[in-house]
């Protein structure tokens, strides 16, 4: 059964939080709120578990409204940011808590408890009390208290931003493994795009209260909606070249020093264009650094490069405007070299100025 | 717009039933005996026939600025509360400066500390009257001994002398509280602060000027104020060592209030006496809020 | 002298001053409550003579007195010097009384308390902030004001000479700070971890036991031994409300032994020890509790 989210709003005191926000999602989705903090996320978490009341809005289990209900009542499970293990109880009891709330014979807790001990690899800790653990361990044991109810539906608040960077990777492909092997419904937090990205079967990019795009980590990556998606995702962040409108057939951006835009093939962009103004973006992995001179390429000059491990990010100072440039780390650039860059088209992003909105049909609707 | 009735709804009443009690005890223990005391304060009242009472208009305030042993007490509580709060502020950053030095079995100091606080002031009355006693006592004794008195000194048949021996009192009870907060709050003052004062080449002085006092200004300010309206208060410090006396010489606000409502059962001037302290913690209470401004947290 | 060695004689006489000044200070802090221990176990002859620290004869009779009521001094049964007032053989039972009293309010003061703290830190309502700051305007209402008119309700209630009218009178002074730590305390608890047993399933009054109250455990203690200090050390509320010898508390009994015509010191002294060690054992075993409760900010003094 799958989850219909419906004109949720909120608002705390003056800010609102949450702008009539809808959702749909099938069963067995892993789905990512992501966004800048503030942007509702944990809000709209908190709302699917019960813990928060929404102003207006419903939120549907297949035909069944849920919005009235207790936490406790939506059978569903919670990971927190902060772990939230009990401290007083040692790990097997904190596992098995919300087993024995509801009733369940002690043998079937204990089968239950060590079959999710076993998955989670934290046997050897059952007797243990959480503040006798480490980061990883409690992160596994909030997760064990999470799996062993089976519950419908999985929420996880930012359950991995308490992890150092390392261990952070490893319990991001461990996540991965428990929702492949268990197929619940997950509903995942997060403000990192990075794990975002590696993690979802589609993401919710929220900003404002409003749900910006809801799609596939491909879709969200290669078509963004609008302006914000386009700046949120990706690392490093998009260049964009406002002041763009389309004179002869060809994009210029408007400016002290007016640069034509070194597309060589427009034909993907046809009429959706228009005449309004646009603003280009272009991600710094789809521009093609030259360090000879090239008809085709805007001409600028290195500013600054930054080795950052198996690549380089090179700012190049075109025509007053700076764009970052990723290449290879085996290539040589010094700052004040001249260079050309040339932008592969079908990579090229347009957006309108006034709506923000990306004026480009999207390619997987397309071709 | 819902359907049903939201489960924050029936756990909101929890909530309220979880207030009740308090609201209730509240009522009854502290709203009204408050209330009732500045009723009190404009009625003739003997405590011996507490039906038989009448309206007394201001007289019962009249009474009081007529008194000239309201006038002196006022004196007197004003004296020990200013002496007593300034001992115990300066003795307890003292203290709490030592406690806070890196010595071995420090935390055993530390812990000792509390202990005046727990004894009853009944316990510390007697065993002052017992030290402090003229013939018999061990204070005149080794002083004596020491040959640094020849006579005995009363400790609390002289005025002077009594009202001094119950700020000892005071200032040995509560200089605990003062260094516990302080030592609380210094532990709190990071290291870095030090660190980066001591690479701008501040010595000992300068730091304990620029660093510390600064961080415990706050403190201190709170626990000054707290101070002083409770000692302003105290009523068993002065009454158990001294009932007031020699004489009248160590009455404060609380023990006339006392000894008008039991000894002279007027419960009405008593009362007005009360209304009259309670008027100059109002005072004192602004201040507080002013210096300590409380942030509205959800 | 190397400079090494010049610091780590500054460092040694530097410390040598700070503990010639800690002991100095324990001596003063401890020094009258050992004069009373002294003073309690030596005869009554002994008393009259130079003061030694160290009893030369030390005696159990001033305590043997206190419990049994009985005095071998005094073996024909004369009551002698004896306060005729407030014979000894009433230790034992101002003692329970003060137990009785003492632990009946700070349970009603701890209850109410704990249950008003958790709604106010977790539910939502209007004036619910009022709650804590009436509780610190309550802090400086001094004693003496609630006083005659709680006595004339529990004469109304005919409650008067009655422990409960101690019982109820200590929750005006004990509940305001009792409420004010727990507040503190409450608002320390992260609310994540009712949330997770909601989440898994439990009811709110589940939550609050199984959940909340061993979390707020700390907060709690701390808050009841203040509540049994205060209430154990009361004197003033005793002496007003109370009036058969057989009901006061310690308090207000042992100062009775002031109104003889001879003061039986080493007597006095002996009920001041007694007097002092439930209060001292509290406090040995709780000691990390009460300084808890001083960190939250929330002591009365």
């Amino acid at each position: 059964m799958g989850i219909r989210v419906e004109n949720i709003s909120k608002r705390f005191g003056k800010v609102e939080v949450l702008r009539s926000v809808s959702l749909e999602f099938t069963e067995r989705e892993f789905i990512t709120l992501v966004g800048p903090s503030g942007c509702g996320k944990t809000t709209l978490l908190r709302i699917l578990s019960g813990l928060e009341l929404p102003d207006t809005g419903e939120i549907w289990h297949g035909d069944r409204p849920i919005g009235h209900l207790s936490p406790g009542a939506r059978d569903i499970a919670m990971v927190f940011q902060s772990y939230a293990l009990y401290p007083h109880m040692d790990v097997f009891h904190n596992i098995a808590y919300g087993l024995r709330v509801r009733g369940t014979p002690p043998e079937e807790i204990r089968r239950r408890v060590d079959e999710a001990a076993r998955v989670l690899e934290i046997t050897a800790l059952l007797s243990r009390k959480p503040k006798e653990l480490s980061g990883g361990q409690r992160q596994r044991v909030a997760l064990g208290r999470a799996m062993v109810r089976k519950p419908w539906l999985f929420l996880l608040d930012e359950p991995l931003s308490n992890l150092d960077a390392k261990l952070r990777v490893t319990m991001r492909s461990e996540l991965k493994r428990v929702h492949r092997a268990l197929e619940t419904t997950t509903v995942y937090v997060t403000h990192d795009q990075l794990e975002a990205m590696t993690m979802s079967d589609r993401i919710a990019v929220m900003d404002g209260g409003r749900v910006q795009q809801f799609a596939t980590p491909e879709e969200i990556y290669g078509h963004p909606a609008n302006l914000f998606v386009a700046g949120f995702v990706g690392s490093p962040p998009m260049n964009f070249i406002d002041g763009v409108t389309l004179v002869d057939g060809r994009l210029v951006a408007a400016g002290a020093q007016p640069l034509v835009l070194p597309v060589s093939t427009l034909e993907r962009f046809g009429a959706a264009i228009g005449a309004g103004a646009l603003v280009a973006g272009i991600r710094p992995q789809h521009i093609a650094l030259h360090l000879a001179a090239n008809a085709e390429g805007l001409a600028g000059e290195v500013q600054m490069v930054q080795l950052l491990g198996s690549e380089k990010l090179v700012e190049v100072d075109a025509g007053g405007r700076v764009l970052s440039v990723v290449v290879d780390a085996a290539v040589t650039v010094r700052s004040g070299q001249p260079a050309w860059l040339t932008f592969d088209a079908a990579r090229l992003h347009l957006f309108n100025a006034a709506t923000q909105a990306n004026v480009l049909p999207s390619p997987g609707v397309h071709s | 717009m819902q359907k049903h009735e939201h489960w924050r709804a029936a756990d909101n009443r929890i909530g309220l039933a979880f207030i009740a009690p308090f609201v209730v005890a509240a009522l009854v223990f502290m709203v009204y005996p408050v209330l009732e005391s500045v009723r009190m304060a404009f009625y003739y009242i003997d405590p011996l026939n507490p039906d038989g009472q009448r309206f007394a208009g201001l007289a019962n305030f009249a009474t009081l600025l007529g008194d000239p042993l309201f006038w002196s007490s006022l004196r007197n509580a004003a004296y020990w509360t200013f002496v007593s709060t300034i001992l115990q502020a300066v003795l307890g950053v003292g203290i709490a400066l030592l406690l806070h030095l890196p010595l071995r079995g420090i935390s055993i100091f530390r812990g000792l500390l509390l202990f005046p606080y727990i004894v009853p002031t009944v316990v510390i009355a007697l065993c002052w009257q017992w030290m402090l006693a003229p013939e018999l006592g061990i204070v005149n004794h080794a002083l004596r001994a020491a040959g640094i008195i020849d006579e005995n000194i009363y400790w609390l048949s002289s005025p002077t002398m009594a009202m001094h021996s119950t700020i000892m009192l005071n200032v040995w009870k509560y200089t605990p509280f003062v260094t516990i907060c302080v030592l609380a709050r210094l532990q709190t003052v990071p290291t870095e602060l030090y660190d980066a004062a001591r690479v701008d080449g501040a010595g000992v002085v300068r730091r304990f000027i620029d660093v510390t006092l600064p961080q415990l200004a706050e403190v201190l300010a709170v626990v000054v104020v707290f101070r002083t309206i409770w000692t302003f208060n105290k009523f068993e410090e002065i009454y158990l060592l001294t009932r007031g006396g020699p004489g009248t010489s160590t009455f404060n606000l609380a023990i006339y209030s006392f000894e008008q409502s039991i000894a002279n059962l007027r419960m009405g001037v008593g009362a007005a006496t009360g209304v009259v302290m309670m008027m100059m913690l109002f005072a004192g209470s602004l201040l507080y809020m002013r210096i300590f401004r409380f942030q509205e947290d959800t | 002298m190397t400079p090494q060695a010049r610091a780590r004689a500054r460092r040694w006489v530097g410390h040598g001053a700070a503990y010639v000044g800690l002991i100095a200070i324990t001596l003063l802090i401890c020094f009258p409550l050992m004069w009373a221990l002294s003073t309690s176990l030596k005869p009554k002859a002994e008393l009259s003579t130079a003061p030694t620290l160290v009893p030369h004869a030390p005696t159990l009779e001033n305590y043997r007195h206190l419990i049994t009521g009985k005095s071998q001094y005094f073996a024909d049964g004369s009551t002698g010097y004896q306060p005729t007032t407030a014979p000894p053989q009433y230790f034992m039972q101002w003692f329970g009384n003060s137990v009785l009293v003492s632990v009946g309010s700070t349970l009603i003061s701890i209850i109410i308390s704990t249950l008003a703290a958790y709604s106010v830190t977790r539910f939502r309502y209007r004036w619910r902030m009022a709650v804590p700051y009436f509780s610190l305007l309550g802090y400086m209402v001094p004693s003496i004001i609630l006083v005659f008119p709680l006595f004339m309700v529990m004469t109304r209630l005919g409650l008067t000479d009655s422990l409960w009218s101690l019982t109820l009178g200590y929750v005006s002074t004990t509940l305001p700070f009792c409420m004010w730590l727990l507040w503190a305390f409450f608002r320390g608890i992260p609310i994540e971890l009712e949330e997770a047993a909601l989440i898994d399933g439990a009811s709110r009054l589940r939550v609050f036991w199984e959940i909340v109250l061993p979390s707020a455990l700390p907060g709690i203690i701390a808050a009841a031994i203040f509540s049994l200090i205060v209430s154990w050390n009361d004197y003033l509320f005793a002496r007003v409300f109370m009036n058969s010898v057989d009901h006061y508390p310690l308090t207000v009994g042992v100062m009775l032994f002031f109104e003889g015509v001879h003061v039986d010191w080493g007597l006095m002294m002996a009920s001041a020890v007694l007097m002092t060690v439930p209060m001292a054992v509290l406090f040995m075993m709780l000691q990390r509790h009460l300084v808890a409760g001083f960190g939250a900010g929330a002591v009365k003094g």
